[in-house]
């Protein structure tokens, strides 16, 4: 029985399928982050996020990743913005992938004040394209080595990206089954109401109502999308929804770049035949320069890799997509409520769920004398650290931390770090967040249970 | 086969059906009708009605010490002194109403800075006036100018106002001290000429910018505005307070920095500071009650443990400012003497921070950085 489903599985993932819809995600994908690495750079994040701030909340195990320096970090953009143009054109493919997923991974390891779920999404799909041949068809590498040219692959180079869509919305879906989302219609009733100010649509934005249809249809978007991009029949429809919900975000929230990334990454749900449309009108309008093949029907060119690869390369998939079904899952093992103290909350595809809102007195004490040092965060921190720092139990225990060892080098040694802090979730008014009594400078930073973060409570308990 | 489809058609009525179910529920709960709001007509308010006036009344109070710093110096008196330090007055209370409105043309003419920046560093401004030689417009000299240089000038140059007159009549400095004096007060009158102008609609028309750019992020005029307008209560807490109280040193007790150190009008300030910042609250002008961000809070029944947001900000705004005015003058010696009454003050204003940064901000899904989110 497993033996035949084993077959069967290997059978579908093995049958051959033309490499078209891999080569517009790979030229896509090149594109839109080509534009996102100027963007960022244009916006003076690149100095703001990572020249200017003189501490950095690594995640817990890779501190050793350190911000590179002024010339260190535009260098880094710099190779990000050429390998994306490299990777769009399919030329020095492979060292082109390799080389932005390296790079992007380690400037979103630098600070997890920046994480998105955007940004581990573009490490994700760049990881998975390291993956895939697909430079060997249109594009510059096939132009200059003709023998490169395939045209077919394998289907599960192209099935991993829509399995890893499909989790990505199914996920979201999944976090939105909650009391505050569905029942409460928060925060998109906070959030929507500051879109007021908005032509035609703006005068409903305040209508409670509207909040609840939001959070019900983005519920409803998430849990099943994925499902209906997959289905043949219903493609058409779903993509068009994918178009509206994701334009409807980029209106209503500052998300920058992900609604664009977004619309044009799902067109790997289409058909074979789509993809390769597409490809033939750019053919078409790049063959004017003679540059590319202008003949219209074409021998298929399989892909042929080593069993040892097929091996490797089955065994990396199989851990990457276990781990991915895993992780959003792990926020169960914890106590308490899960926005509030934000154990496991990150890489599980958890958006735009909480409007939180904080504010943290940290005092570094010397538990001897008595003697008591209010800190000034902005003296250590960017307001950005900040306001994430505020709201983050696992980032105040880093600041923590970082202001023992700072006090220390004043010469001010073996101080105790407790901080004063107050937080408001999704409009509950603010009440207090951290144990103030816990020296936070004692405890470890890891993975179990921040006991010291106090529990939730609604008007009701109190 | 029948009956699956049946089934399958009857999921997003079920869906339907429980979704108006909850907002019929809901809408049984709500009591509070939602009070008519427009963010634009609260700019329009905040503009014309607040920071436009008060950048004109002190400009105003500016000129006239500036021509009391010139009517002194032709021909410096005991009475000139006089008046000159009861304008420096008037202009330091009058710059409170001022201080909150960091953006935009202040941002950018570094108007906070350089006006109050404090505590002005005495031993500079004696060289400079010794050596004739210092540029003002250094980022580097903000320290030896403003308001809080002219408190030293005025103030802090003798230990009564016989000495003081001396240093600018028969001190061997006296001429290049009267000279410091003009170039001072010049720097302040044309900092605030400057930034009106660029306000006014005959001038650089900033006004119109701000009341037309109703989002909420934050280059939104309400993001800016906001930001600084809590950045404001916190220098009040965090420098004109917190730090003389010893609150960053481990208890160690500095009451020299404390603002207007040598006129000892400390608390006048600050009290004009909270209130102005009340006033900014509620939107209310001298003469009438405008859309401010009670208005806002009220119409989006903004709750804090279970009552109106509202009224928990306007009772702490009453508390913090009733605490600030108990401290007995001058701050720099109830600092010394009888530090349990402004630290109660500093309490309850770090309470008024804890309100406005976390509950009014997050009621309004004001946010207070530039970057892209995805809501967590």
């Amino acid at each position: 029985m497993l033996k035949i489903l084993k077959d069967k599985l290997s059978t579908l993932l093995n049958v051959e399928k033309h490499i078209a819809p891999l080569v517009v995600l790979r030229i896509t994908f090149g594109a839109m982050m080509f534009i996102s690495i100027l963007r960022f750079v244009a916006k003076g994040w690149v100095r703001d996020f990572y020249i200017d701030p003189q501490f950095h909340f690594t995640f817990y195990g890779f501190d050793w990743i350190k911000p590179l320096g002024e010339l260190g970090m535009y260098a880094l953009f710099f190779l990000m913005a050429i390998a994306s143009l490299f990777i769009m054109l399919g030329f020095f493919y492979r060292l082109s992938i390799v080389s932005f997923f390296l790079s992007f991974s380690y400037v979103e390891l630098i600070d997890k004040t920046y994480y998105l779920n955007h940004y581990y999404l573009i490490s994700i799909i760049a990881f998975l394209l390291m993956l895939v041949p697909a430079h060997r068809y249109f594009s510059v590498a096939v132009a200059r080595k003709p023998s490169l040219k395939l045209t077919h692959v394998p289907s599960w180079t192209i099935t991993i990206f829509k399995f890893q869509f499909v989790l990505v919305y199914f996920f979201a879906g999944l976090s939105k089954l909650t009391s505050d989302w569905l029942f409460d219609a928060m925060p998109l009733k906070i959030w929507l109401p500051t879109n007021a100010h908005l032509p035609l649509i703006g005068p409903l934005m305040d209508k409670e109502w509207l909040a609840y249809v939001f959070s019900w249809f983005g519920m409803l978007f998430d849990l099943s999308i994925g499902f209906l991009l997959l289905n043949a029949s219903t493609r058409r429809v779903a993509y068009f929804l994918v178009i509206i919900f994701h334009l409807c975000t980029g209106i209503f929230f500052k998300i920058g770049m992900f609604p664009y990334i977004m619309i044009l990454m799902t067109l790997i749900f289409f058909s074979e035949k789509f993809h390769i449309a597409l490809i033939r009108m750019g053919n078409n309008f790049f063959s004017r320069f003679n540059r590319f093949d202008k003949t219209q029907t074409e021998t298929p060119v399989f892909y042929r890799i080593h069993p040892l690869k097929v091996k490797v390369l089955t065994l990396v998939l199989g851990v990457f997509f276990l781990l991915q079904l895993a992780i959003p899952f792990r926020y169960l093992l914890y106590p308490g409520k899960l926005y509030w103290t934000e154990e496991g909350y990150r890489f599980s595809w958890r958006v735009m769920l909480m409007e939180k809102g904080g504010i943290a007195f940290f005092y570094v004490k010397d538990t001897m004398s008595g003697r008591t040092y209010e800190v000034i965060n902005s003296d250590f921190l960017s307001a950005t650290q900040e306001r994430m720092m505020t709201t983050q139990p696992d980032m105040m225990l880093q600041y923590a931390h970082f202001l023992k060892s700072e006090y220390a080098k004043k010469g001010l040694e073996n101080m105790a770090v407790t901080v004063e802090s107050f937080v408001t979730l999704n409009g509950s008014g603010s009440r207090p967040f951290i144990d103030k009594n816990i020296d936070l400078a004692k405890e470890k930073e890891g993975f179990s249970h921040n006991t010291w973060v106090l529990p939730f409570k609604t008007n009701l308990d109190q | 086969m029948n009956s699956s489809m049946t089934i399958k058609k009857l999921y997003p009525l079920g869906f339907i059906i429980l979704f108006f179910f909850i907002i019929a529920c809901k809408d049984k709960k709500k009591d509070t009708p939602k009070a008519d709001f427009d963010r634009k007509e609260m700019l329009a308010n905040m503009g014309n009605n607040m920071i436009i006036p008060a950048y004109q009344n002190f400009r105003l109070a500016a000129l006239n010490l500036d021509s009391a710093i010139a009517v002194f110096n032709l021909n410096p008196d005991a009475t000139k002194l006089l008046f000159v330090q009861n304008s420096f007055k008037d202009a330091y209370l009058e710059w409170q109403a001022c201080s909150a409105f960091e953006f935009g043309p202040a941002e950018q003419a570094y108007l906070k800075m350089s006006l109050n920046t404090f505590p002005a560093n005495t031993t500079k401004i004696n060289d400079g006036i010794t050596s004739g030689f210092y540029n003002l417009n250094a980022l580097a000299n903000l320290d030896m100018k403003g308001l809080p240089g002219l408190d030293f000038l005025l103030f802090g140059i003798g230990k009564d106002n016989s000495e003081i007159l001396a240093k600018y009549v028969s001190d061997g400095d006296a001429t290049n001290r009267r000279k410091y004096l003009v170039d001072l007060s010049a720097d302040i009158k044309i900092k605030i000429t400057n930034v009106l102008n660029s306000w006014l609609p005959t001038g650089g028309n900033y006004i119109n910018t701000f009341v037309n750019s109703p989002g909420t992020d934050i280059g939104s005029a309400i993001g800016l505005f906001t930001n600084q307008f809590i950045h404001d209560l916190e220098i009040l807490k965090n420098y004109k307070l917190g730090i003389p109280l010893g609150k960053q040193s481990g208890g160690v007790l500095y009451p020299e920095k404390v603002e207007a150190y040598y006129s000892g009008i400390s608390l006048e300030l600050a009290t004009i500071n909270l209130q102005t910042l009340e006033r900014i609250y509620l939107g209310k002008d001298k003469l009438n009650d405008g859309q401010g961000y009670d208005d806002y809070l009220i119409h989006l029944g903004a709750q804090y443990n279970g009552n109106s947001l509202n009224d928990a900000i306007k009772a702490q705004f009453s508390t913090a400012i009733s605490k600030l005015q108990a401290v007995p003058n001058p701050l720099s010696a109830s600092i010394v003497n009888n530090r349990i009454v402004p630290e109660n003050a500093y309490k309850e204003i770090q309470k008024l921070v804890i309100l406005l940064k976390t509950d009014m901000c997050s009621s309004m899904g004001i946010l207070i950085t530039f970057v892209d989110n995805d809501g967590d």
